[in-house]
């Protein structure tokens, strides 16, 4: 369970069950950087219609969103998304494929909807770069993905790699001396021999980094921190490498603050313990009360009430 | 228990355990009032030589006794960031919890992280060698867990960072 995974697992769940059985549904639920889903049923118990809304929708049609969803989900894909939502699926469960196995992955597809929605920009990144490798200079355009209220995503392709830069803010002055600690981790972890070959990993607490300096609406707190990973060829050389990579890198932001709460709880028991420990040397402090029992001189007992 | 930690423990119990000489003593300037002296501080004839016992500039204790209630601060080391957090983590923890040890204050003094108060009646109905015992064993641990907590940490973060890193190599 240290990593997390790309999928969505109420979609997953759902789905999985409504293909079963189909019933009619209407439940929102959310997931990781403030993604809002509504799966329902408007018209038929068949027919399910699955609506997200992602805070930085607008961006991600610029960088190719749309075609990216079209090729993964078809004729699924509505041209007009549902009122509130950025884009919508329909689901007719009467047209699923037949076999068991099919259905699995054509379920595994619908629960991947935000991980693909925001696999636009690096696809798009990943073709310029195959594109400049050829000219061996110069840079691509450079994206950015407003993926959360203060964080953003920047992805640059030049000739011979594709530099992704995670701004982080850290609202705790716990959370930020944890994730320094953690994020140093990741520049040091790749000094081990097994793995060389993971993409480069730079943090820069305050500064931006140079490729992204010139932009103006960075702001440039104590609690803010740039990631930059360098991603070769060899990262995305492959379709399935690249879509692994894809999967994985998304997820960074919402790994990284995952273990540092799971740190936290930890450090929070473990203080529970210790704490237990000290009170009951405390307690062996105390004098014993005697409560045995008191008799007169005549030889009564006294009872006290 | 290492070398060099041994000397200033030692120090801070046997001072301690002379300074502990408390008896009843009712406020000469309120009547009917029975109140620690060393948090008051109403009647300077009362307060003894506050005592201060260093083991560097980092780590120190406090001793402030009186005729009727003894005050000790703790400084606990704080060798960087890391430890300033675990550390303002762990006394915060303790303090929240001040009713259950009974002779723990709610704040600490100015300068210190973490004060004791001990007043007459604690050194009636308790022990006074075992609450001596308590506090030593507090300061003995106290550095002991921190620097663990600290270990802990690094470890998890190479080990997230490492199966992170390595997941890009499948």
């Amino acid at each position: 369970m240290i990593l997390l995974e790309p999928h969505n697992v109420i979609i997953q769940t759902t789905l999985s069950e409504k293909i079963t059985k189909p019933a009619s549904v209407d439940v929102q639920f959310v997931d990781y950087d403030g993604v809002r889903f509504h799966l329902s049923t408007p018209e038929r118990k068949s027919v399910l219609l699955l609506s997200m809304h992602i805070r930085c929708w607008d961006e991600l049609v610029q960088y190719g969103a749309i075609d990216v969803l079209r090729r993964e989900y078809g004729a699924l894909l509505q041209p007009q998304p549902e009122p509130e939502y950025s884009v919508s699926l329909e689901i007719d469960l009467e047209q699923l494929p037949a076999s068991p196995e099919d259905r699995d992955a054509f379920v595994m597809s619908i629960a991947l909807f935000k991980r693909n929605a925001l696999a636009a920009p690096f696809e798009h990144a990943f073709a310029s770069q195959k594109g400049l490798e050829s000219a061996a200079t110069g840079s691509g355009e450079l994206m950015q993905i407003h993926y959360r209220d203060e964080e953003a995503i920047y992805i640059q392709a030049s000739h011979d790699r594709v530099t992704v830069i995670f701004s982080t803010v850290f609202r705790d002055e716990t959370d930020r001396i944890y994730g320094k600690v953690f994020l140093q981790e990741f520049v040091d972890a790749r000094r081990q021999p097994s793995i060389q070959n993971a993409p480069q990993v730079l943090y820069s607490n305050r500064d931006p980094p140079l490729e992204i300096r010139h932009l103006p609406d960075l702001r440039n707190t104590e609690d803010t921190g740039y990631v930059t990973f360098v991603l070769f060829p060899r990262h995305f050389g492959n379709a399935t490498v690249a879509s692994g990579t894809i999967s994985h890198i998304q997820l960074f932001r919402d790994y990284l603050h995952y273990h540092i709460k799971c740190s936290k709880a930890y450090m929070h028991s473990r203080m529970r313990h210790r704490v237990a420990e000290f009170q009951k040397v405390l307690n062996r402090a105390k004098t014993e009360v005697a409560t045995g029992e008191k008799k007169t001189v005549s030889g009564r007992t006294l009872v006290t009430r | 228990m290492s070398n060099v930690l041994r000397p200033y423990l030692a120090a801070v119990r046997s001072t301690l355990t002379a300074a502990l000489t408390l008896e009843n003593f009712s406020s000469q300037v309120v009547e009917r009032h029975n109140k620690p002296e060393v948090e008051v501080g109403g009647s300077k004839e009362v307060l003894l030589t506050p005592l201060t016992i260093s083991r560097n500039e980092n780590e120190r204790v406090l001793i402030e006794p009186s005729v009727n209630s003894i005050r000790l601060s703790i400084k606990i080391k704080q060798a960087d960031e890391i430890e300033r957090i675990l550390c303002h983590k762990f006394t915060r923890f303790m303090m929240q919890r001040a009713e259950n040890f009974i002779v723990l204050r709610r704040k600490p003094v100015q300068g210190y992280d973490i004060s004791f108060l001990i007043t007459n009646t604690h050194s009636e109905t308790m022990l006074k060698h075992k609450i001596v015992d308590f506090i030593i064993q507090f300061m003995e641990d106290v550095d002991r867990e921190i620097s663990e907590m600290k270990l802990s940490l690094n470890a998890r973060a190479r080990i997230v960072a490492e199966s992170y890193l390595t997941a890009f190599n499948s």
